[in-house]
């Protein structure tokens, strides 16, 4: 065993990103996959997120081959992942799956086949299933509001919804608030606020309970490029403390912002792995894309989609 | 976004056990704050006004005439029913409507519960308003002068019925997550009112007493006027309501905890249970209605009765005198009591001495006879010395009439109550009389100072009075009668002496008057 294995091992209960890895690259040399991530944790762009790997002794999130039904209509069909703190994205196409899964994990439907524990739970259980609730932060794609409801009404409804300690919510209101950078605006009525500024207020309202697993479906629709940067920030820092699941069409969010990252198409996981490794697959591919992170998510999409060709 | 402006400690966040009772009323409290209910009500108010108020000013200032309309035939329950229906449809679809059913599935807070907030703050208001509207009204009334006591029991008929069209019409929004649901659930509440009117008005007994806007039984018949003020407001049949409206409410609420995503499977047995509980409670309102007899007081309902409430209300009376015979009404009638003497006073005059003359006169409980035995008699004799007995409550008043074609006149008052008293008098009891009971009843009409011409017309508008009676004042009665008046006082007076007893057990014929 060469001294990179063995600083691997050294991680193996928590770095299952190199599971993950080998998972979706069987014919990768360990070592060389061992080398390169601890390289990039040793201080690459991802620092703010993969310094807290020593954290990652939990599994917040393990799904195993699990796959969901909506009539005729397979929308997930049999993923696999697991993940511990961290910013963790999830990227593919419109209809790949995404926000079928992230639904799943928010409980808010079951799986129709397959294992799914969150937080340690398996949320199949009505007492498990709050218990995960009540750690669980959730932005849905589509968010509606009240629009009679001031910001600070409407994160305190979600607040209380959460079950939250009555005296610690109006200062986790305000702090999520505040973490929005809303806090000008708490007393406005929604129908007032831009999209932007709506999609915010969700963000506040899915972290408003501090989660240990926040699941953000599109977080980033409707935000300005400033505001973009932001929540990236945002993203990092609680990603220090939680498992933070981003499910996104933009990529450049899961560059900067994801330790981690997985591909969906036609409700499959095509790829997982580090933003690096997803750059690496688009290398020399000739894949569109005016970025590096795009052109390696259009050369996994295609392989993907002419694997399945094929088969 | 400030990312590093907060360092919050990591905590795991508690069990809150203790703390839902408190969590849930700050969410009552935001849904209070927020609720389209109070938009609705400016609009609510206005249709109060104008249909509930407004139409009970034409009647009588005493609590049972004046509430009949808006209490007893449920307009306020009208006024508000539909667009509570309406607005809590609204408020249940509002998760569906804007997307947001999947984050509020995702809290903590089982969404029944969640969902009976948003209901509880809906009905809150709505019952609110209902007690704030009905409460000035009847403030208004007593600054009117209003007389009796307000139909307490009848308020809470309508609040129940609010809090049920409010839980109908939130389950229907629930379900039914539409912009179109609150239109449907007005609409829908519009027609559940229109054909329990109808079905008020053709079912007077049986299960329909059930219905909050049939009147029979609990307005009209012998309690319309003098509930509140002889006898209390029988509550038997507004509990028998209260309890079927209540039933009705709990099992649309139980309804909406049935739903996939609306909480755990105890929770969902448990709103079973309760939707089960609720239709039993309805149920067995309906069976114990249709138990219901009707009394002098109101309405009966044997499961439900307390012999308590069939005790008298204990008054002063307020008394005058017509031609020195005291004349005592209920303190509540007061207003009526110089018209009521100043009617008595000729007739009484007319008949002082004779020996079944009353020596008083005494208001008492309105009552119809029950199984056809013709109409009511607002003025009867009865008990030793005779007593003059008035049904004042069976009599429209002198003022405002609901129902009628205009404002009673004292004159016209006046005049009927002349026609009763000699009707009574003569022993014609409750048919037309003989006709020389007839002419003799003419006599002391036109002895009174109401002409012959005039009193067919009297006696067709007399209320409660037979509809047959000595027909046009040209035929044989009125001549008879004529001859009876034509004479001296004296001698009408001395013949009235030798034969009252044989004219009131109809042993006469027209050719023995003088």
């Amino acid at each position: 065993m060469n001294a990179a294995l063995m600083r691997l091992e050294r991680h193996e209960r928590g770095i299952h990103v190199v599971r993950r890895v080998n998972l979706v690259a069987p014919g990768r040399n360990r070592e060389a996959v061992g080398e390169e991530l601890i390289a990039a944790m040793a201080g690459g762009e991802h620092s703010a997120v993969c310094h807290t790997f020593s954290e990652r002794n939990v599994m917040n999130v393990e799904i195993g081959d699990v796959t969901r039904r909506f009539g005729r209509t397979q929308a997930v069909a049999g993923v696999t992942l697991e993940t511990g703190p961290g910013v963790f994205g999830l990227l593919g196409p419109n209809g790949a799956g995404k926000t079928t899964l992230l639904r799943m994990m928010a409980t808010v439907i079951p799986p129709s086949s397959g294992r799914l524990r969150l937080l340690g739970r398996d949320p199949g259980g009505y007492g498990p299933r709050r218990e995960i609730r009540r750690r669980l932060g959730y932005l849905p794609q589509n968010l509606g509001y009240y629009p009679g409801f001031t910001v600070a009404e409407f994160v305190e409804y979600f607040a209380l919804l959460k079950e939250m300690p009555p005296g610690r919510v109006p200062q986790a209101v305000a702090t999520a608030i505040e973490r929005v950078d809303l806090s000008g605006r708490a007393r406005t009525k929604l129908r007032t606020l831009s999209g932007g500024m709506l999609r915010r207020v969700g963000i506040a309202q899915a972290i408003v309970n501090e989660p240990e697993l926040l699941l953000l479906d599109e977080p980033t629709a409707g935000l300005d490029p400033e505001q973009r940067v932001a929540f990236r920030a945002l993203l990092r820092d609680l990603g220090e403390r939680a498992t933070v699941i981003v499910s996104t069409h933009l990529v450049e969010d899961v560059g900067a912002a994801c330790s981690e990252v997985a591909l969906m198409d036609a409700g499959k996981m095509v790829f997982m792995g580090t933003p690096d490794e997803l750059t690496a697959r688009g290398e020399g591919t000739g894949a569109a894309g005016d970025a590096p992170l795009e052109r390696g998510y259009s050369a996994v999409l295609a392989t993907a989609r002419s694997n399945t060709a094929a088969a | 976004m400030t990312a590093a402006a907060v360092t919050s400690v990591r905590r795991r966040t508690p069990r809150a056990t203790s703390a839902v009772p408190l969590n849930a009323a700050r969410l009552l409290r935001v849904e209070l704050r927020r609720n389209t209910m109070p938009l609705m009500l400016p609009l609510i108010a206005a249709l109060f006004w104008f249909d509930s108020y407004r139409p009970s000013t034409g009647t009588s200032p005493l609590y049972g005439l004046r509430t009949y309309w808006n209490m007893g035939q449920g307009h306020t329950i009208l006024d508000f029913g539909p667009f509570v229906a309406g607005v809590a449809a609204w408020m249940g679809s509002r998760d569906g409507r804007r997307g947001l059913a999947d984050l509020v599935t995702a809290t903590t807070r089982p969404r029944w519960a969640a969902q009976l907030a948003t209901w509880a703050a809906t009905a809150l208001w709505a019952v609110a308003a209902y007690l704030v509207f009905v409460g000035v009204m009847f403030a208004w009334y007593a600054h009117q002068g209003v007389a009796g006591t307000p139909p307490w029991w009848w308020v809470a008929v309508g609040v129940a019925a609010v809090t049920a069209f409010s839980a109908v019409g939130f389950a229907i929004g629930a379900y039914w997550p539409s912009r179109f649901a609150a239109p449907v659930a007005a609409f829908g509440g519009f027609l559940v009112m229109f054909l329990s009117f109808q079905t008020g008005f053709s079912h007077r007994s049986g299960w329909a007493l059930i219905l909050p806007t049939n009147s029979n039984g609990s307005f009209d018949g012998s309690a319309q006027t003098d509930a509140g003020i002889f006898y209390p407001w029988l509550p038997d049949l507004p509990i028998a309501r209260i309890l079927f409206l209540a039933g009705i409410a709990v099992a649309a609420l139980g309804l909406t905890g049935l739903a996939a995503r609306a909480g755990g499977p105890w929770l969902r047995r448990a709103a079973a249970l309760v939707t089960l509980a609720g239709v039993a409670l309805a149920g067995s309102a309906v069976r114990m209605v249709s138990t219901a007899q009707e009394s002098a007081q109101g309405v009966v309902i044997p499961a439900l009765h307390d012999a308590a409430n069939d005790a008298p209300i204990t008054y002063a009376p307020a008394c005058g005198r017509a031609a020195g015979v005291p004349v005592c009404v209920n303190p509540a009638y007061r207003r009526y009591l110089p018209d009521v003497t100043a009617a008595l006073t000729p007739v009484l005059a007319e008949v002082s001495g004779l020996p079944g003359a009353p020596t008083r006169a005494s208001q008492v409980a309105a009552s119809y006879p029950s199984g056809g035995d013709g109409p009511p008699q607002p003025i009867s004799f009865g008990s030793h010395p005779p007593v003059l007995r008035l049904q004042l409550g069976l009599l429209n008043t002198p003022g405002p009439c609901g129902g009628c074609a205009g404002p009673v006149a004292t004159t016209s008052y006046e005049a009927q109550m002349r026609l009763l008293f000699a009707h009574a008098f003569v022993g014609a009891g409750s048919g037309t009389g003989s006709p020389v009971q007839q002419a003799v009843q003419a006599a002391l009409l036109r002895a009174a100072g109401i002409p012959f011409a005039a009193q067919p017309g009297l006696i067709a508008g007399t209320e409660n009075f037979p509809e047959s009676g000595p027909g046009a004042a040209t035929g044989p009665v009125y001549a008879a009668a004529q001859r009876l008046a034509a004479g001296p006082a004296a001698a009408r007076h001395d013949w009235l002496a030798a034969h009252l007893a044989a004219l009131r057990a109809d042993r006469l014929t027209l050719q023995d008057l003088p």
